[in-house]
């Protein structure tokens, strides 16, 4: 067992935790962050994607006791974020989900994709989602959802 | 969350694009998913598998110091096996021991169960656990299957061949007198329908209740209560089932298996609750496929592309073990019935094999068979274009059952219910620009630019009920569909319903047809569904069933709900029975109104003011519905792709990508429209990448994601969706299941899409998925003067 | 899916960190986006990680007279995003770019792929293309590798049991260079099915093409002609040939273009 000391959703966490605990494993089953997926967990399907130290980084290939200091944001922690909540009104407008099982990672990735790339058309945005997948909405929604925020944060 | 606001045409009941109301907890990461529950004292489980895909079991050694931790199946000895057997004549049960005892008959089979206080921890004692096994020949491909002298998968069989199924036809005359024929042999991959949550269980044992309490991420609660109280021997009210938010079904989660039953077991038998979560590995690996056919057809045709008759050998590869509830027999059976389609032609023969093999089980995917025989006819449609010289198009208009004939029997007695097919294949020819593309094809010597076009025309059955598959003769028989509707004190309403919603929309679509009845607002609908303890018995959601079955038991609810209101209501008003009528969530009478809100309080909170002749059912009904026939709603779609080939690299591009659809009356075309975004997607992936190939000794090759590939963003084009309406003669509102539709034409329409692309080389390819490898030896082969 | 048990460790220094790799059965973790995913499917079970986490010296990078050290820890975003030197105009940011997807590039190192030393993974290929130098840590100091050199196999290097990949050296490619970069995969992110990289820089006298995703290490031409590609690609099966013969066609037309 092993010490670690990191920050998630801006609260200070001290624990100790057996080395192979994955990052993902840890925040759901000691934090209870229960917002973030594991679908495949060798870091292909994007399900448990969450901010580490602002990026978005696969949890389920991390492991929790590397993450020292680290600051991680989980989807529960993009509540009052508001191009999450930007998101979060695109997406159901434009049905980009279904049984909601990629959507908090689709969200952190959508949120990425907004922030760092503002230009972005379609194909970039389709590029961007690659490493994120979903097997129920066959993605139109999600691509629109992303470019209505794009667009609607253009004047701005 | 208000949502009105969004809707274009002002209304929230049947017809408006109402966003969903399951939204808001999915967007915040709270929905409650099999793995996100916490029981204090849980336990994980792991299981040690057969490495194996055929081999008896001689022996097996439980971790040293953590025997107590590890069960097999000679610490299960009551618990019978699962047995999902068919009625249809010749059909050959299998039993499945939850945990095997002599012998394993896939990779992957379930032989130890170990439980821990962690999951890490569970898998190094099914990695401690060492079973023994003397190899046994493996039967890893059906033709081989069916060889004389073929290793056994059941020695009791006596061959391996599961079910035979024939459609009896005479077609000797036609062969030898039909101006056309046409051959083709055609195969489809072994498929992993890999929603992105995989399966799951948590069980406890509720002293309280004296209950065992299973959360499952299951698609047919009650389906699996009654499946578990077979196999543990229990009454099936100490049983509940209950269906938390489940990320995918597909099919894939329609399905007992034998894992529950083993949580199940270990939950009563340890007294702690336990839980058995899915891993990727596992779901790729070890649980059911889905989709494996392989054809030998023959069409007849006139010289105008006429079809005469149809001539079809079809083998499925059902692997080890008969699922339960839909059995192994349940796709190679439907082969035979809809392989002729939309199409309407007077001679037809079909023999159907279903074929066992060392291989997991198969289990009904999105479309089941119908992904399959779309495939199969289409491909043979466009050949015969080919041979008589005329547009793919052009020969589908001839042979589709027209308007004027609806409702139609087809030659397999399946009973059409209404529609205009040729006209879907009219738009989506005039959709895709066909004139346009047949030119850019023309300039091909001058772009170097190998585009190719397809169509594919399907109807889908749905919502099929008890006349359908009583015939099956399958452990489930859907009967009427019950809702029960009640009026909360405040006015409110709460509706159950026994199917399960993963991401149908179901609580908001059921919402707005409760609206379209009673006038109550979408937003002060809430839905029950997936517990066995709280909602009506279902078979659940499958078939394309719940906008025709739930959406019909709902509005029956309702109405008979407003009944109630109204007898209440017409007393408050001081007025009859007969002259009052419920309008926008009120009792209107000819001097005044009286809102449900207030006929609630006053049955609660008031019963003072109601009469001595109330009905005592108070504001709460449960009903059952079935259609005016119950031989399915026929929802049907004519799907155009247009393709580009790179033969440098064999890559087809999908540049676009049309669908017309009919789904009778729509509830809420937004969830529609997700519907066959979402089924085009994954037909995308039948057609194009989705294979999960096994060696000759039976493993699985693709164990992770990097080798099953799944297409993302980048491979799905933005789909073009036209909808004609043609209302069902036999449902509530004309509506028709269209939950699977989405995944059944791309296969086809992307098929002959490059096959039309390839067709100055004499290419054709005839097995799914296409992938570069396949385009590219086909390539090879032409040059190598092959064809 | 979940890993053997293994011990962890961070050293705060590189002789720190081969000395724990000396003393057998550690395997080291630099962003373990390769790693992970083996780790959870138990196809590695090291007694002990040795995270590089906290080794500030491979973080950092550096412009040379002649090209650009970057430190073995630098990520793919980094490169991606221009926030680590570039000596090459251009090319290594596109090709990072092309590299997974963004949330693995924001953790996967080049270090870290190179010393995986997956076949079809891009900087084997590409480093191997441009000339760069492995700059090699153990117990005895510091040697150079050139990246051509430095995979032996398919997952296989150069690497003792207890060395560092610690830094490449990237050479300056010319303005008057030119590049091609072509790799051949189902979908966006996936593995390669066929790579090719071309340098021309007549400057230097270069004409090199770099074939990898091959079963084993890059297949190196120097003075590329198509007799020598044929010969190299003799023992591929006639389909992987035709997709490496398309990749390299492509990689020396965008060379041209």
């Amino acid at each position: 067992m092993k010490d670690v000391s990191l920050t998630v959703n801006g609260n200070p966490v001290a624990a100790r935790v057996e080395p192979r605990l994955s990052l993902a494993d840890f925040l759901r089953e000691h934090e209870l962050l229960t917002g973030t997926h594991l679908g495949c967990e060798h870091g292909v399907c994007g399900a448990c994607t969450i901010l580490i130290d602002g990026a978005p980084a696969r949890s389920c290939i991390a492991y929790a006791v590397a993450c020292e200091g680290a600051d991680i944001r989980t989807i529960e922690g993009l509540d009052d974020d508001p191009v999450t909540a930007e998101l979060r009104a695109a997406f159901s407008a434009e049905h980009a989900l279904q049984c909601g099982y990629c959507t908090p990672a689709m969200l952190v990735t959508a949120r990425d994709i907004v922030l760092r790339l503002p230009h972005a058309d379609e194909a970039r945005i389709r590029r961007e989602l690659a490493g994120n997948l979903c097997r129920c909405t066959g993605y139109l929604g999600i691509v629109r959802a992303i470019e209505r925020v794009i667009a609607a944060r253009k004047p701005r | 969350m208000v949502m009105r606001q969004n809707v274009a045409d002002g209304g929230v009941g049947i017809g408006a694009r109402l966003p969903r109301k399951e939204d808001a907890r999915f967007l915040r990461g709270r929905g409650e998913f099999v793995a996100d529950i916490r029981l204090p004292g849980l336990l994980e489980i792991a299981f040690a598998r057969s490495p194996l895909a055929h081999a008896r079991i001689r022996g097996i050694e439980k971790p040293v110091g953590r025997e107590g931790d590890v069960f097999t199946h000679a610490d299960l000895t009551d618990v019978r096996p699962i047995r999902a057997v068919a009625g249809l004549p010749g059909f050959k049960p299998s039993a499945q021991g939850v945990l095997a005892s002599e012998k394993v008959r896939h990779v992957g089979e379930l032989v130890a169960m170990c439980l821990a206080a962690t999951r890490a921890e569970a898998e190094d004692l099914a990695a401690a656990t060492f079973i023994e096994f003397d190899e046994l020949p493996v039967v890893a491909d059906v033709r081989a299957a069916c060889r004389p002298g073929a290793p056994l998968v059941h020695e009791e069989w006596g061959d391996n061949l599961l079910l035979e199924t024939v459609a009896e036809g005479d077609l000797a005359e036609l062969a030898r007198t039909a101006p056309v024929k046409v051959s083709r042999s055609l195969k489809t991959a072994r498929q992993c329908m890999s929603p992105l949550e995989g399966r799951g269980v948590v069980a406890q044992w509720r002293e309280r209740e004296g209950q065992l309490v299973l959360h499952s991420a299951s698609q047919m609660p009650h389906i699996v209560r009654t499946g578990l109280a077979e196999c543990l021997g229990l009454d099936e009210g100490r049983v509940r089932v209950i269906s938390p938010d489940v990320g995918g079904g597909f099919g894939y989660k329609g399905i007992l298996l034998p894992e529950e039953v083993c949580a199940a077991w270990a939950a009563m038998r340890l007294g702690r609750p336990v839980r058995w979560i899915e891993d990727r590995r596992e779901q790729l690996t070890a649980n059911a496929n889905c989709r494996e056919h392989h054809y030998e057809l023959t069409a007849y045709a006139d010289r105008d592309g006429r079809l005469l008759g149809l001539d079809c050998e079809a083998m499925v590869d059902a692997g080890a073990y008969s699922s339960y509830p839909f059995s192994a027999a349940l796709e190679p059976a439907q082969v035979a019935s809809i392989l002729p389609g939309p199409y309407r032609f007077d001679h037809y023969r079909c023999r159907s094999l279903a074929v066992a093999t060392n291989k997991p089980p198969i289990l009904p995917y999105r479309g089941v068979a119908r992904a399959g025989v779309c495939y199969a006819i289409e491909v043979l449609l466009d050949a015969v274009a080919r041979a008589v010289g005329k547009e793919p198009y052009e020969v589908r208009l001839l042979n589709l059952v027209p308007p004027e004939a609806m409702p139609f029997d087809n030659i397999t007695k399946k009973h059409f219910d209404s529609g205009d097919y040729p006209e879907s294949v009219r738009r989506a020819v005039a959709a895709i620009g066909l004139d346009g593309i047949r030119a850019r094809q023309a300039q091909r010597d001058l772009t170097g630019e190998r585009i190719g076009v397809g169509f594919a025309v399907y109807n889908e059955q749905g919502a099929h009920g008890t006349s359908v598959y009583y015939g099956w003769g399958i452990p489930m028989v859907p009967g009427h569909e019950q809702a029960s509707a009640r009026l909360t004190p405040d006015g409110g309403l709460e509706l159950r319903v026994g199917v399960h919603s993963h991401g149908q929309g179901l609580e908001t679509s059921l919402a707005q047809v409760a609206h379209e009845v009673l006038g109550i607002a979408p937003a002060k609908v809430s839905l029950v569904h997936g517990d066995t303890a709280l909602t009506p018995y279902s078979t659940g959601t499958w078939g394309s069933r719940c906008a025709v079955m739930a959406g019909g038991a709902v509005a029956a609810a309702c109405r008979a709900l407003g009944e109630r209101a109204k007898k209440i209501g017409a007393r408050l008003l001081q007025t009859d029975y007969a002259s009052v009528r419920l309008a926008a969530g009120e009792i209107v009478g000819p001097a005044g109104s009286v809102g449900l809100a207030e006929i609630a309080r006053v049955w609660y909170r008031a019963p003072q003011n109601l009469p001595d002749d109330v009905d005592p059912g108070g504001l709460d009904v449960t009903i059952g519905y079935k259609p005016q026939r119950d031989t399915g709603t026929f929802s049907y779609a004519c799907h155009a792709a247009l393709v580009s080939v790179d033969s440098e690299i064999g890559a087809v591009e999908l540049i676009d990508y049309v669908v017309v659809e009919d789904g009778g009356r729509l509830i809420n075309p937004m969830i529609v429209d997700g519907q066959i975004l979402g089924g085009a997607a994954q037909g995308i992936g039948t057609a194009l990448y989705e294979e999960m190939p096994f060696d000759a000794e039976g493993q699985p090759l693709a164990s992770t994601l990097a080798d099953y590939c799944l297409p993302g963003a980048t491979e799905v084009p933005a789909i073009r969706i036209l909808h004609m309406q043609t209302p069902s003669p036999y449902t509530e509102f004309g509506q028709k299941g269209i939950g699977e539709s989405g995944a059944i034409g791309p296969p086809a329409a992307i098929a002959c899409a490059v096959n039309d692309a390839l067709k100055d080389l004499g290419v054709e390819i005839g097995e799914l998925p296409i992938t570069p490898r396949r385009i590219l030896a086909a390539l090879d082969e032409a040059e190598r003067g092959g064809r | 899916m979940k890993p053997a048990p293994f011990a962890y460790e961070r050293p705060g220094s590189l002789a720190e960190a081969c000395a724990l790799l000396a003393e057998g059965g550690a395997k080291l973790l630099a962003g373990g986006q390769s790693l992970g995913p083996m780790l959870n499917l138990r196809l590695v079970q090291p007694e002990m990680l040795v995270d590089l986490a906290g080794l500030d010296e491979l973080k950092a990078s550096e412009r040379l007279v002649d090209g650009a050290r970057l430190g073995a820890l630098v990520t793919h975003a980094q490169i991606e995003d221009g926030r680590a030197p570039d000596p090459t105009g251009g090319i290594l940011p596109r090709v990072a770019c092309g590299i997974a997807y963004r949330a693995i590039r924001n953790r996967g190192t080049v270090g870290g792929s190179l010393a995986h030393a997956d076949p079809a993974a891009d900087w084997l290929t590409v480093l191997a293309a441009l000339g760069a130098t492995a700059i090699v840590t153990g117990a005895d100091g510091e040697r150079r590798v050139p990246v051509a050199e430095f995979a032996t196999g398919a997952f296989e290097t150069v690497l003792g049991e207890a060395e560092i990949l610690a830094a490449v050296a990237i050479p300056t490619v010319a303005a008057g260079a030119r590049w091609g970069y072509v790799k051949i995969a189902r979908k966006p992110g996936e593995f390669a099915d066929a790579m090719a990289a071309v340098l021309r820089d007549p400057e230097r006298d270069v004409e090199r093409v770099v074939v990898g995703a091959t079963h084993g290490a890059p297949i190196i031409v120097e003075d590329f002609s198509e007799a020598v590609l044929a010969e190299s690609l003799a023992r591929f099966d006639p389909i992987a040939r035709r997709l490496c013969r398309a990749a390299v066609r492509r990689a020396l037309a965008e060379a041209d273009a």
